[in-house]
């Protein structure tokens, strides 16, 4: 039963835009009500599975059914032709990611109330990519993964370039073919896995008890932890970020930066470093090295900019910057750390991407110097801005806090001189992005308030429920951490045993 | 017996087509319904067709019929009923700023007969057979390309055709005396002994002219240079079939060569296959970049296409039959599906880039087909392009030639953009006023809406891509 409805969580965004094609797009109001509900209840439902899964951790595990901790574990033979399989499963790392996407991808949904355009193809687009995202942390299979991890494509170029704003095209152009870059290296990979492995086989699970010959691993390991870093913006591929969050609509930038830059990292950890952990240990510290560019420099790019987005997007580089610091380190804590960054960081860009395009809707620029004394008109964003930022500088109390004190002790704990001056500069980059967030939210909410701005009005309903649930998402990781960090503690210890290679 | 029944039905075909014309008046739809009837009834009847057939069933001793070329056949009839369909709307108005076409009779006889030459490729043992398929299957395509008899461009792209085919021939026919002449015999089971017992520079000469010579018909890089003045200049229909039904046909006959009589040196060809392929795929993807004209890019779009399917013939024999085979099928689909959007346009504007503005506003459902079509193209999942192309790199790469297999990956970026171009024109920009608007007639509004599930549906459905390879009898 369980594992019916773990399926049907890519199957129901699917559904949804299968049922709105034949309706007219002049019903704009039922087209949106439809969305919304499903998107509510794929949001329950995966609440749901994440407490099926917490309440199963204790169970004895069964190696068949639930190989690798991977709970609802699912293998059908789908692709003969070129032996693929459609296997599934998660565990707490991957039902966690989904709770995230399932998340913001409602939240995605109600800021789009009122986008300009064809709404019914909008929708859709977002309910397909919502799909992909969902796929992605599900599936087990790497040509099942791939083709989930590749159709993000496809919907992010008509989303930016038809729904978006400023320099639409470019920035849609930009994300999309930085993003397929990325994938083309991956996909070159792929074949390598599949027939030097020797088991002639696409599932994670079985390639993961293989050990890889080392001189293919030595060019694939590079290749394919690039190709994911590309979605995750890691130097030198950060460039694409800033232009296509800019341009694009507020739902994809929250969904791209949210959960989007979030499959660079999971795949970096699930397939490069799980599958190649030998190669892994050899290459991490030329990532080290890469990852003081998004680290260091990342926040101050973030201090000289004016637009909003701008500035969000440069400080999601940094953050994501820390996710590779967690895992680069390769030990637990640092893994662990890796893994909670990756989720208080989608909440809290979600949050941040989604105060800013509520606040864009009614002043219609982005540009903090014309901003001021928004607080006084806008009370409600403005405390959900400045709420995402004090997660995004590490306040104790909210869930950045958390993630980051657990990558910097893991990588601390790392011997290697490099990995620790990359911490303590980390640790010190803490300060700049504290100087930015405050700046911003300084210039943008208080201060005089300009003549045209006399008229604004707070959220409405929608837009406060939305800013409530994610903030309550920051405020309950950052509280309660010992629950998430032991839920999490189940999938990454069976992780780290297989990169540490343990008992071989 | 059964096995060849299609095949005779296939050659009566055209002449009943053609035939029909002396009883019926000139504007009659009856020849067309004929030619749909019976396109349909074979490519049935093909499908009846047991598979599995191991060293396939042989007539007279050079008529062979084996699971790849009944699947070929099915290729081809698909790629037949959909140019059919794609034609009847250039015999009834003019388009593209070109004259109505006439004798619909006649033109879907020379696509049969063209489509009947595509067969006798796959079905050919010896030498002479073989080139007498080719032939059978170009010369029909010259008369298609010129069949607007008062257009200038057409009889300037069917000149170009018509010398740059006769070129290629003169170069096969060579590759082929130099290969008789080599085994002594014209039977291809002869000349794979004689390839086996020890390669010698007769036949290195052979094959180098014998690639140049398909080189031209495969628009490999260099001898592409003709497909995108003859793309630019054959009725919209012609186009379609020439990108479809020729390349396909030509890569039969690679497929046919490298896995028949020179199976025994693969491995020693494998350079140069990787080489043409490598380079037709840059250059078909740099020549799309800057491409203003739909035809033209569709050109450069196919030529790159055919660099792709030749990264198949690395691999073993099973798997890079299927994996042709099945990419065949879904660029058939996706390609088509392109030329009918483009065709539906060309009705009401010129076939340009600029003619797409405001598609998306205007008239949405074209312009999510021309998206789904464009981004098959570009091997985007979950769409039919990206298993094929994943097919084709998988029998590269089962030999261990990563290499090629990653220099074409990386060249799916540059591709991606110039089709991601083309979705601009018709997604972002905004639309000009002095266009004509576009309205569709039920049958194209049917056959893309039925193209475009195809497009989505062919890829990802296991039971489809089974049952299309088994031939529906399980």
């Amino acid at each position: 039963m369980d594992t019916i409805l773990f399926n049907l969580i890519w199957i129901i965004p699917l559904l949804t835009v299968l049922v709105c094609v034949p309706i007219s797009a002049n019903h704009g109001k039922l087209l949106k009500t439809i969305h919304a509900t499903s998107a509510t209840f794929v949001l329950f439902l995966v609440c749901f599975l994440v407490y099926r899964v917490y309440a199963l951790s204790g169970a004895p595990v069964d190696e068949n059914a639930a190989p690798l901790f991977l709970r609802f574990f699912t293998n059908i033979p789908w692709i003969s032709l070129f032996n693929a399989h459609y296997i599934v499963g998660a565990d707490a790392l991957n039902i966690l990611l989904l709770a995230l996407t399932s998340f913001i991808v409602w939240a995605g949904v109600l800021v789009s109330w009122n986008i300009k355009g064809n709404q019914k193809v909008f929708f859709a687009l977002i309910q397909l990519l919502a799909t992909s995202v969902y796929g992605v942390y599900m599936s087990m299979d790497l040509v099942l993964f791939f083709v989930f991890y590749e159709m993000e494509a496809l919907c992010m170029y008509l989303m930016i370039a038809c729904y978006g704003s400023g320099r639409r095209d470019y920035g849609g152009k930009k994300l999309t073919l930085t993003l397929a870059f990325g994938s083309s290296m991956i996909l070159a990979t792929l074949f390598g896995l599949y027939f030097e492995s020797g088991i002639n086989s696409w599932s994670i699970v079985e390639l993961s008890k293989v050990v890889l010959p080392m001189d293919f691993q030595m060019w694939a390991f590079p290749l394919m932890f690039m190709g994911f870093a590309v979605s995750s913006s890691l130097f030198p591929f950060h460039f694409w970020s800033p232009d296509g969050h800019s341009a694009a609509p507020t739902a994809v930038s929250m969904l791209a930066a949210g959960v989007m830059m979030k499959m660079g990292a999971y795949g970096c950890l699930r397939v490069a470093m799980f599958l190649m952990p030998e190669a892994a240990k050899i290459w991490l510290p030329y990532v080290v090295a890469l990852l003081i560019f998004n680290v260091v420099l990342g926040p101050f790019i973030a201090l000289r900019h004016k637009d909003l987005k701008y500035i969000t997007a440069y400080s999601s580089i940094s953050h994501l910057g820390l996710i590779f610091l967690g895992l680069a380190a390769l030990t637990p804590v640092g893994l662990r750390g890796a893994s909670l960054q990756m989720i208080s960081h989608g909440f809290l860009t979600g949050l941040f991407f989604a105060t800013i395009g509520m606040i864009y809707e009614r002043t219609h620029t982005r540009d903090i110097t014309e901003m001021g004394g928004i607080m006084r008109k806008m009370p409600f964003l403005g405390v959900g801005f400045v709420l995402a930022g004090f997660a995004g500088l590490g306040l104790p109390g909210f869930s950045g806090f958390i993630a980051e004190s657990n990558i910097f002790i893991g990588a601390f704990q790392q011997e290697s001189t490099l990995t620790r001056i990359v911490t303590i500069l980390a640790i010190l980059s803490v300060t700049t992005t504290a100087v930015y967030i405050l700046q911003t939210a300084n210039r943008m909410l208080h201060g005089p308030l300009p003549q045209k701005y006399e008229s604004l009005t707070d959220g409405c309903f929608r837009e406060k429920l939305v800013i409530v649930v994610l903030a309550a998402c920051l405020l309950f990781i950052g509280l309660c951490p010992t629950w998430i960090s032991e839920f999490l503690d189940q999938s990454i210890a069976p992780i780290f045993d297989n990169i540490s290679r343990v008992g071989r | 017996m059964n096995y060849i029944v299609p095949d005779i039905l296939l050659l009566i075909f055209p002449f009943i087509v053609i035939g029909s014309r002396l009883f019926c008046s000139t504007k009659s739809n009856i020849p067309w319904r004929i030619a749909n009837v019976g396109c349909i009834a074979i490519f049935i009847l093909l499908n009846f067709i047991p598979l599995a057939n191991g060293n396939g069933v042989f007539f007279l001793s050079n008529w062979r019929v084996d699971d790849f070329g009944i699947l070929m056949r099915e290729v081809l009839m698909v790629s037949a009923i959909l140019g059919i369909w794609l034609s009847k709307d250039y015999f009834e108005h003019s388009a593209d700023g070109r004259p109505q076409l006439h004798q619909i009779a006649e033109f879907i006889g020379a696509i049969a007969f063209a489509t009947f030459g595509g067969v006798v490729v796959v079905s050919a043992c010896d030498l002479v057979t073989f080139f007498l398929g080719l032939e059978i299957a170009t010369i029909p395509m010259y008369a298609l390309t010129a069949w607007n008899k008062k257009d200038l461009i057409g009889s300037e792209a069917a000149t170009k055709y018509i010398l740059m085919g006769s070129v290629a021939t003169a170069f096969e026919l060579f590759g082929f005396s130099y290969l008789y002449g080599f085994a002594g015999s014209l039977h291809f089971t002869d000349i794979q002994s004689a390839v086996a017992a020890g390669p010698s520079p007769l036949l290195w000469i052979a094959v180098l002219f014998l690639f140049c010579g398909i080189g031209f018909k495969l628009t490999l890089f260099p001898f592409y240079t003709w497909a995108p003045d003859v793309y630019e200049g054959a009725p919209t229909p012609v186009t379609a079939v020439l990108s479809v039904s020729s390349k396909a046909t030509a890569i039969a006959f690679l497929v046919v060569l490298v896995f028949g009589p020179l199976a025994p040196i693969q491995e020693q060809i494998a350079p140069l296959i990787a080489l043409l392929a490598g380079t037709t795929l840059f250059v078909g993807n740099l020549g799309a970049l800057k491409q203003s004209r739909l035809r033209r890019f569709m050109a450069y779009s196919s030529i790159a296409q055919a660099g792709y399917i030749m990264i198949a013939l690395l691999g073993p024999a099973t798997i890079a039959e299927t994996a042709i085979i099945y990419y065949l099928f879904v660029y058939a689909v996706s390609n088509y599906l392109a030329f009918f959007v483009f065709a539906i346009i060309g009705h009401h504007r010129e076939e340009i880039f600029a003619s797409l503005k405001g598609l998306s506003k205007q008239n949405p459902s074209i312009a999510i087909a021309l998206a789904i079509s464009m981004f098959s193209l570009a091997g985007i999942p979950p769409l039919a392009g990206f298993f094929g192309k994943f097919h084709l790199f998988f029998s590269g790469a089962s030999t261990g030639h990563y290499a090629i297999v990653a220099f074409a990956v990386l060249n799916n970026v540059i591709a991606l953009y110039y089709y991601i171009q083309l979705i601009k024109s018709a997604w972002v920009d905004e639309p000009d006023g002095h266009l004509t608007p576009i309205r569709l007639t039920r049958r194209q509004r049917s056959v893309v809406i039925l193209l475009s599930i195809a497009v989505v549906v062919l890829g990802f459905l296991p039971f489809l891509s089974n049952n299309i390879f088994s031939g529906f009898t399980f």
